[in-house]
């Protein structure tokens, strides 16, 4: 049984004149125990969708969707305060703007130690409050802040961004979740120390059976830590498959772009030349083009594409391309 | 070619301990002396605490240093003088995307340095932050838009526009690449050596990412702990280092290549 079952979700932004349909018809599937990436170009739509999963976008945006099950429930036929309770104990999220979603009024020990799961503590009520405290105090030296009693006193503002992202780290997995959604857990902090936060998430994958969506625009960089990969362009869908179909034989052009971009297919050039990268930039939501919406940027873009492709599965491996590259391996 | 940047002897200690009879320094930064030529890329590795943001912080004067100066086509700059240094020298920070204020528009926001340093009129400044959002891969439209309108990656595109609208001489790119998305990294690296050829632009890059140092820079300069252990052409260095650090940083970008 699929974890979480999405099919054709769209989210349009509501105004009086014209709607914009900033994510169309995207599906995402996740198994148990899965770690899946989500990858595209800045301004995807990738955080959007993140965050219509876990229903926090405000009222201003519209989501819909033709399937939406979570572990076999449609959550679609529920109330909006249901649906909330459900996802809410079962998925946390890891935001890309720490900062802004901390609350600035409470210092970061009141933040997490409200945040740890009550169900993992086992003393009488009396020794609940102390327990909370030491397993925030651990989670804080898992995620590698090892001066703990500074940071449990301070509030927000206090600390740099890299700081405060992992405080949110911490506080996403103190709910000890069935799906964890890191969105960019890693933007905010140098790249040496990057990959400890990865190994972490691994191996609460592996210990836990933590499921992961993990989102980013680094395609080559989440290779590294995923099993399977759905690509995104301009809130479309493009392809979704195992990690080393997509990175070793993408079929559609966006990816095949995105891995021909990768520092590591660029590392054979001389010093100083140009890179390989996909020309243009990607559309604003306010003047999208019709049919695919890669076409103005694409290099096999033809007369067919102003109608929008189907998504074509091929053994598992599902692209949404009218001239895929599926025939060039 | 001509010299650009000359730096002579500058440090920086940071007082730590906070009452006066208990003072303390720290040394950030032993004194140094390097020059960077017009056309060129200079490249700072070194790991994390070693001060490699604490230089970029003096050369752009967000700080001051404690011993030192800093020439500019043979012109010091004096500590205070931010006019002619915002216009001149230019820094793009590890975590800028995220400083941008929130009530101005992406189009006010760019003005701002306009109007303050440079003489153009209402016509011209539009002209050029439209010409400067189409260079870091943004539309003329978004400069209608406020900062939460876009994604977090738009926002790093954003403090790169507003790094090279003033056409400085010296851009210091501190982990500037590091968090744009690859494509984009791609386009913004030809860009800037687009920029580069044409107008004779010198950077200063810091960076974690060796294939970026690599590619980019002429030449690198290893830091640690505040200290200079090796200077010299960036080919060379990297293939065949002397300093047991810099050994010790290129095998670790391997090892972590390999082993992720
Ligand atoms: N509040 C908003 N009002 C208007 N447009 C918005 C708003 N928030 C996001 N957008 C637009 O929605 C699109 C998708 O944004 P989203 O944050 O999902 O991108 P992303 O794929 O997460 O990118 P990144 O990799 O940079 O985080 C972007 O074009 C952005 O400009
Ligand atoms: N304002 C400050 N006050 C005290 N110490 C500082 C300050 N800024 C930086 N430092 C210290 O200087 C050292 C070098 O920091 P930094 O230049 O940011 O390193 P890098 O950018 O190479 O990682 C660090 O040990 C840091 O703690
Ligand atoms: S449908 Fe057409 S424009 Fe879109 S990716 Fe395929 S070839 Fe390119
Ligand atoms: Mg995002
Ligand atoms: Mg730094």
């Amino acid at each position: 049984m699929n974890l979480l079952d999405i099919r054709n979700l769209s989210i349009v932004l509501k105004s009086a004149t014209n709607p914009i349909l900033a994510v169309d018809r995207v599906s995402l599937t996740m198994k148990e125990g899965e770690v899946r990436g989500l990858v595209g170009e800045s301004g995807s739509g990738k955080s959007l969708l993140a965050q219509a999963i876990i229903g926090v976008l405000d009222e201003k945006w519209h989501v819909d969707a033709d399937r939406f099950h979570w572990r076999g429930k449609d959550l679609m036929r529920l109330s909006v305060d249901e649906r909330k309770a459900i996802i809410s104990k079962d998925v946390a999220m890891i935001f890309q703007e720490p900062m802004a979603c901390l609350d600035p009024t409470m210092t970061i020990g009141m933040q997490l130690t409200e945040a740890v799961d009550g169900e993992q503590l086992t003393g009488y009520f009396w020794q609940k409050n102390q327990q909370r405290k030491e397993t925030a105090i651990s989670l804080l030296h898992k995620v590698g802040i090892k001066q703990h009693k500074i940071c449990l006193k301070k509030y927000p503002h206090q600390l740099n961004e890299a700081l405060c992202q992992r405080v949110m780290i911490a506080m996403a997995l103190a709910k000890r979740p069935i799906l964890l959604i890191a969105d960019e857990p890693t933007a905010a902090m140098e790249s040496t120390n990057q990959g400890q936060i990865f190994r972490l998430l691994a191996s609460l994958n592996q210990l836990k059976n933590m499921s992961i969506l993990l989102i980013s625009h680094d395609l080559e960089n989440v290779t590294h830590w995923t099993n399977t990969i759905t690509v995104m362009y301009s809130g479309q869908f493009v392809e979704a498959g195992t990690t080393k179909h997509i990175f070793e034989q993408p079929f559609h052009p966006y990816t095949r772009a995105l891995v021909d971009s990768s520092p590591k297919s660029n590392s054979g050039l001389p010093a100083k030349s140009r890179l390989m990268a996909l020309p243009g930039s990607i559309p604003i939501l306010q003047h999208l083009p019709i049919g695919c919406r890669l076409g103005p940027r694409c290099p096999r873009a033809q007369q067919a594409c102003v109608i929008a492709p189907k998504v074509t599965n091929y053994h598992g491996h599902q692209f949404s391309c009218h001239f895929s590259l599926k025939g060039s391996y | 070619m001509p010299i650009l940047l000359q730096v002579n002897n500058l440090s920086k200690s940071f007082r730590i301990g906070r009452k006066w009879f208990n003072q303390k320094y720290f040394t950030a930064l032993e004194p140094i002396s390097f020059e960077v030529q017009a056309h060129h890329t200079l490249a700072i590795v070194g790991e994390t605490g070693s001060g490699k943001s604490t230089l970029a912080k003096l050369l752009v004067g967000a700080e001051l240093p404690s011993t030192g100066s800093i020439k500019l086509n043979g012109q010091t700059l004096q500590p205070g003088d931010f006019k002619q240094r915002c216009q001149h020298v230019r820094m793009i920070f590890q975590d800028s995307g995220t400083t941008l204020n929130p009530s101005l528009t992406i189009g006010q926001l760019l003005n701002e340095p306009l109007q303050i340093n440079t003489k153009l009129n209402e016509e011209d400044r539009h002209c050029l932050i439209r010409e400067t959002l189409q260079k870091v891969g943004l539309l003329a439209e978004h400069m209608n838009f406020y900062p939460h309108m876009f994604s977090g990656g738009q926002k790093q595109r954003i403090s790169l526009a507003r790094a090279i609208i003033l056409q400085p001489q010296v851009i210091i790119l501190d982990e500037a690449l590091a968090s744009l998305d690859p494509s984009l990294r791609s386009q913004m690296i030809n860009l800037l050596l687009d920029l580069q050829e044409q107008m004779g632009l010198a950077y200063i890059l810091i960076s974690h990412n060796l294939g970026i140092v690599r590619h980019f820079s002429d030449k690198i300069m290893v830091l640690s702990k505040g200290q200079v252990v090796e200077m010299g052409d960036t080919a060379k260095i990297l293939s065949r280092p002397k300093h047991q650090y810099t050994k010790k940083l290129i095998l670790n970008q391997r090892f972590q290549l390999l082993h992720r």
